[in-house]
């Protein structure tokens, strides 16, 4: 098992946060025109980094976003971890995009390990009106945030990575497979022609043999995880985002065939059995797996306002 | 992706050859596998499979050696990699999945531009 704990990080980030990837701005077609401008005007605005059990008077000793001071808003019981800014976080400079992202995962991470499990943000989710609106907004959806810090209580997100780091050849797969064997066969006793099209149809059924092996080895993890787990989800196998041209090169050098990437939420308490379950895979001849986590439940958060037709559609 | 950019100039004619063979391309892989169903299908004569076999095989030999001559083997590769992206866009689409490329990536909420 290797953890490749910095670079795994970030691509974990641009991944569980999918930054490009946000819905429910529809609403805000007025905005998507400033867009094309500038940015939106924010008059004192909150940048959220997460909800969190928190008491009135509660703090966090950390440094925001681009340096700013953080602060926790409180109503009833429930905190939003917040810093004050004029505007959205936007910049074409990918090594500044990675600095405010990590640092947004800092702050979620120390929010978490002095407050327990908490509802994390996208990164630049901004919510306008100042403090009180931000206790409104807490106090209005103070059920369904209720709900899931308890739910979520002591549960975080993991990511495990398979990789093939010597992936089988199309030699060994064909001697294999009797099937293959005998169009490999009838490929060397064909004329050219025929050969050309047997080859193709070769080249396909590798290529499904390949897929079939790939999704019963993901089915049999994900099985023996979902003991341990309490939810597992299947990612894509490439990641989709990648914050900087390094990372995506280093993705492609690396060696072998990712077999699954999955995603899973499981209580602190079943740490130890889920590694125990990846060694075991990890035993297995030319597999590498590659776990990384606790994150805080990007994946796992409760979409808030989702489909109400109020203007506050925070997305955690 | 959302635009295919040719270039201009000198660039403008390898950027159009580049997407006509990326084009074939795919359309030959859609021939092949048809053909492959048909000699499968048990109704095409062993002399009609040769032949077209035949035909695909040259035709392939002559893609490769224009994307050779042209120098646009990985420029090939890479738009195919982007049309599938593009393709794997539009299947998640059709299966109703969230996806909203376009859109910022940040959110605004509250306040008085509502």
């Amino acid at each position: 098992m290797s953890s490749g704990r910095s670079n795994d990080r970030l691509e974990e980030i641009a991944d569980a946060e999918r930054i490009d990837d946000l819905e429910g701005v529809d609403d805000f077609d007025d905005l998507q025109d400033a867009v094309d401008d500038a940015v939106p005007e924010i008059d004192d605005g909150r940048y959220l980094y997460c909800i969190v059990r928190a008491d009135e008077g509660a703090t966090l000793e950390t440094t925001g976003v681009d340096g700013e001071p953080v602060s926790i808003v409180v109503a009833d019981g429930i905190g939003a971890v917040v810093h004050d800014t004029d505007g959205i976080y936007d910049s074409a400079d990918l090594a500044q995009v990675r600095r405010w992202l990590v640092r947004h995962q800092t702050v979620v991470d120390e929010a978490a390990q002095e407050f327990g499990t908490p509802v994390p943000f996208q990164f630049d989710t901004i919510l306008r009106g100042g403090d009180e609106a931000v206790r409104e907004w807490l106090r209005e959806e103070s059920d369904t945030l209720d709900r899931a810090l308890s739910g979520l209580a002591g549960h975080w997100e993991y990511r495990v990575e398979v990789v093939e780091i010597d992936p089988v050849d199309d030699e060994a797969l064909i001697e294999r497979d009797d099937r293959l064997q005998e169009l490999a066969d009838r490929i060397d006793d064909s004329g050219s022609g025929t050969s050309f099209l047997l080859e193709k149809k070769l080249e396909q059924r590798l290529t499904e043999l390949r897929a079939a092996r790939r999704e019963s080895i993901t089915a049999d993890l994900r099985d023996r995880l979902a003991d341990a787990a309490r939810e597992v989800h299947s990612l894509e196998r490439s990641p989709t985002a990648s914050l900087s041209d390094d990372i995506a090169d280093e993705a492609d050098g690396r060696d072998g065939e990712t077999l699954c990437r999955l995603t899973l939420l499981a209580h602190e308490d079943e740490e130890s059995a889920i590694g125990s379950i990846l060694d075991d895979v990890a035993d297995h001849d030319g597999f590498e797996v590659r776990f990384t986590g606790p994150w805080p439940p990007y994946t796992f958060a409760p979409e808030l306002g989702g489909d109400e037709s109020t203007d506050t559609q925070p997305h955690a | 992706m959302t635009q295919i950019d040719v270039g201009d100039g000198e660039d403008a004619r390898q950027g159009l050859v580049t997407l006509v063979v990326t084009v074939v391309e795919i359309l030959m892989d859609a021939l092949e596998r048809e053909a492959v169903r048909r000699m499968e299908s048990g109704d095409l004569a062993d002399e009609e499979i040769e032949r077209l076999g035949e035909q695909l095989a040259t035709i392939e030999a002559e893609l490769e050696q224009l994307k050779e001559d042209e120098g646009i083997e990985d420029g090939v590769d890479d738009l195919r990699g982007d049309l599938n992206g593009l393709v794997n866009d539009a299947i998640e689409q059709l299966h109703g999945e969230p996806r909203a490329t376009s859109e910022p990536g940040y959110s605004v909420l509250g306040g008085e531009d509502e």
